[in-house]
């Protein structure tokens, strides 16, 4: 666990990032309606992004003036901001988010949640398979059923 | 007359008596699983109730959220792990009362004096929303732009790693929030082209992005961490204990109360400062606070219940979210297609009535099912993460479909998740935003109103703020949440303080 004062892997970096996001934002604020006048639709944009980049440049200066506990390097960066279960977990949510529209809610979340429990539990397919089944009947008998929620529908699969 | 009547209609109607037990229930169990915020657990149950009656939504959503905040204390006491923020500070005495042998008497007390503090919190606001409402009602623009700055900054100042962090958080949200056409102008801001971004981006994807994405996330790190179990005695706590600490929940209560009320604090602050206040007013503890002073249990949960009542004062008087949750049931209450703020106890007073009927029905809920089935509660809690992560991703998806039956709203949620996961990694704090979101619009339509008020003139509208005495108040109060985070002033205080 870091400690505010104890310098994160990729944190200079990252505190970078947030001072040229906030520039490129006063930048697309400012293409809205220019300096036309104080009650434009630019005009919140335009302080709101003028406030994000003055505070990313404290937050910059606080980052740079932390202490630096450990000897980075870009593998302890990537180590720490993305472990390998989280990025095969999230290819695994946004191939769920696109394959959705086509496959429909039962299906999609279906197959998601047997292969998400697979991985992560590590108890075999048959524990997987039977979580699976049981609760996105579940969830289709409470949402669907009991508050009459619209499921997400598929265009192959309803 | 009237009033009683709106207060007890769902004391007197079964079904809606049913949705607020079921909120209380599903609010204590849901919020006491470690990672399952009632935050979370609000923003993406409310997704499901925006095509119900607004009375059903409103009975269950104030289950849920008291049962929420109650629930995060179980697991903080049984487990040492708190499933909420707001339990943060009550781990810190029960777990050691647990490890003793006490956790049912912990659970008892709590639940106990949880109760008394939610209804002293429910009191406080049936009391003093009607007054701040008739007292807003002379508020304009430029006050309204002002509170909004206030809402995002002060929950800037008290949450994550220093207010730059917490500034740069409540930003964000702001420009989410101006993300769309542009209701006076009818201008696009940031759409590039694309007609889904046309109508803005809806709160409730924001939120459940931020907090229900998020935090399953998060949890991905702590999946394999495992839960110590602890033995239950009994639960009904003794009636000498409840006297003895009567004072410190009358003051924990007023304190929570207070803290709940202010726009952007909410009961994990309130806990917080309250254990800090029971520490160094307890002048001969039983026990030393840290090792197993009920104290030091009593004085957070009183208080984070309380603070419940005290959020919905501004939120129902000001159109002000008072907490994170309150933003969430803020955006819900616009669906349903009410306006929070202070004509919606002039136009709506049944709603008001309702709601404070429906709060003080989920604390009695909270007592009945706070002191049972905490045996069977400890089975739920340690349901593995590997299970409940996924569920927590469909779930979420669920709820951003929901909202406009739009698949591309899953898609944002899912993104708003990652972005939320990057930045709670660097210490930064996902509350300001959902804030920022809520708030943004509410603050640009006002300052753009009060700036043409002073006909574009710079001068003139800074010498409105002056002049006016409400304007100069809220000033003032900025002025000052900017002075305290001056480092200079932050040491001298810090100084002081040691």
């Amino acid at each position: 666990m870091n400690t505010p004062n104890e310098l994160r892997p990729g944190e200079k970096i990252f505190s970078i990032l947030l001072v040229l996001f906030s520039g490129f934002l006063f930048f697309e604020s400012y293409k809205i309606s220019q300096f036309k006048s104080l009650v434009t639709s630019g005009a919140m944009p335009m302080f709101a992004s003028t406030l994000m980049f003055v505070s990313s440049i404290f937050i910059l200066i606080n980052t740079f003036s932390k202490n630096k506990t450990l000897k980075q390097n870009s593998f302890q960066v990537i180590k720490y901001l993305f472990p390998l279960r989280f990025i095969l977990f999230v290819l695994l949510i946004f191939l769920y988010t696109f394959v959705i529209q086509y496959l429909g809610f039962l299906l999609a979340s279906g197959i998601f949640l047997f292969i998400s429990v697979w991985s992560l539990w590590e108890k075999g397919p048959l524990p997987a398979i039977l979580i699976s089944l049981s609760s996105i009947a579940t969830i289709y008998l409470l949402f669907r059923i009991v508050f009459k929620v619209i499921l997400p529908i598929g265009t192959f699969f309803q | 007359m009237e009033n009683i009547i709106y207060f007890t209609i769902a004391w007197l109607d079964p079904y809606l008596m049913m949705l607020v037990a079921a909120g209380t229930f599903a609010g204590i169990y849901v919020g006491a699983i470690p990672g399952l915020s009632v935050t979370m657990t609000v923003s993406i149950l409310i997704s499901f109730t925006f095509k119900w009656d607004v009375n059903d939504a409103l009975a269950l959503i104030a289950g849920i959220y008291v049962g929420g905040v109650y629930g995060g204390g179980r697991t903080a006491i049984l487990l040492n792990i708190p499933g909420a923020p707001s339990a943060i500070a009550t781990a810190f005495d029960g777990y050691p009362l647990a490890k003793k042998g006490l956790a049912g008497e912990a659970i008892g007390l709590t639940t106990v004096m949880s109760v008394i503090g939610g209804l002293i919190g429910v009191i406080t606001l049936a009391i003093a929303a009607p007054i701040i409402s008739d007292f807003a009602i002379k508020f304009t623009s430029r006050e309204y732009m002002l509170l909004g700055i206030i809402g995002i900054f002060l929950i800037g100042t008290l949450s994550g790693e220093g207010f730059a962090k917490g500034a740069f958080a409540g930003t964000i949200g702001v420009m989410i929030g101006m993300i769309g056409l542009d209701p006076m102008t009818a201008q696009a801001r940031f759409t590039y082209g694309s007609i889904n971004l046309m109508g803005g981006v809806p709160y409730v994807v924001a939120m459940i992005g931020f907090f229900g994405v998020t935090e399953a996330l998060v949890q991905l790190d702590k999946i394999k961490m495992p839960y110590i179990k602890q033995k239950i005695s009994k639960i009904i706590p003794n009636w000498s204990d409840i006297k003895r600490y009567f004072k410190l929940v009358i003051k924990s209560s007023g304190l929570g109360t207070l803290i709940g009320a202010l726009p952007g604090t909410g009961g994990d602050i309130a806990a917080l400062i309250a254990y800090d206040q029971a520490k160094r007013s307890t002048k001969n503890p039983e026990v030393p606070f840290g090792s197993g002073a009920k104290e030091g249990i009593i004085a957070p949960e009183t208080a984070n219940n309380a603070a419940v009542g005290g959020a919905f004062i501004p939120m129902l008087t000001l159109g002000i979210p008072g907490d994170a949750v309150t933003a969430i049931i803020i955006g819900a209450l616009y669906i349903h297609g009410l306006k929070p703020g202070p004509l919606l106890l002039t136009e709506t007073p049944h709603l008001f009535w309702f709601i404070v009927g429906n709060l003080t029905l989920a604390n009695l809920f909270l007592l009945i099912f706070g002191l049972s089935g905490v045996r069977i509660f400890t089975k739920i809690v340690e349901c593995p993460k590997a299970i409940l992560i996924p569920l927590i991703i469909i779930l979420s998806g669920v709820g951003a479909y929901a909202i406009q039956n739009n698949p591309i709203h899953i898609a944002w949620a899912m993104v708003f998740g990652v972005i939320g996961y990057m930045l709670k990694k660097y210490g930064f704090s996902v509350a300001p935003i959902i804030l920022g979101v809520i708030l943004g619009p509410m603050i640009d339509s006002n300052y753009r109103r009060a700036m043409m008020g002073a006909n574009e003139n710079v001068s003139q509208f800074l010498i409105d703020l002056i002049t006016n005495p409400i304007s100069l108040v809220l000033v003032c109060f900025l002025s000052l949440m900017f002075i305290s985070q001056i480092p200079l002033v932050k040491n001298y205080r810090k100084q002081k303080f040691k």
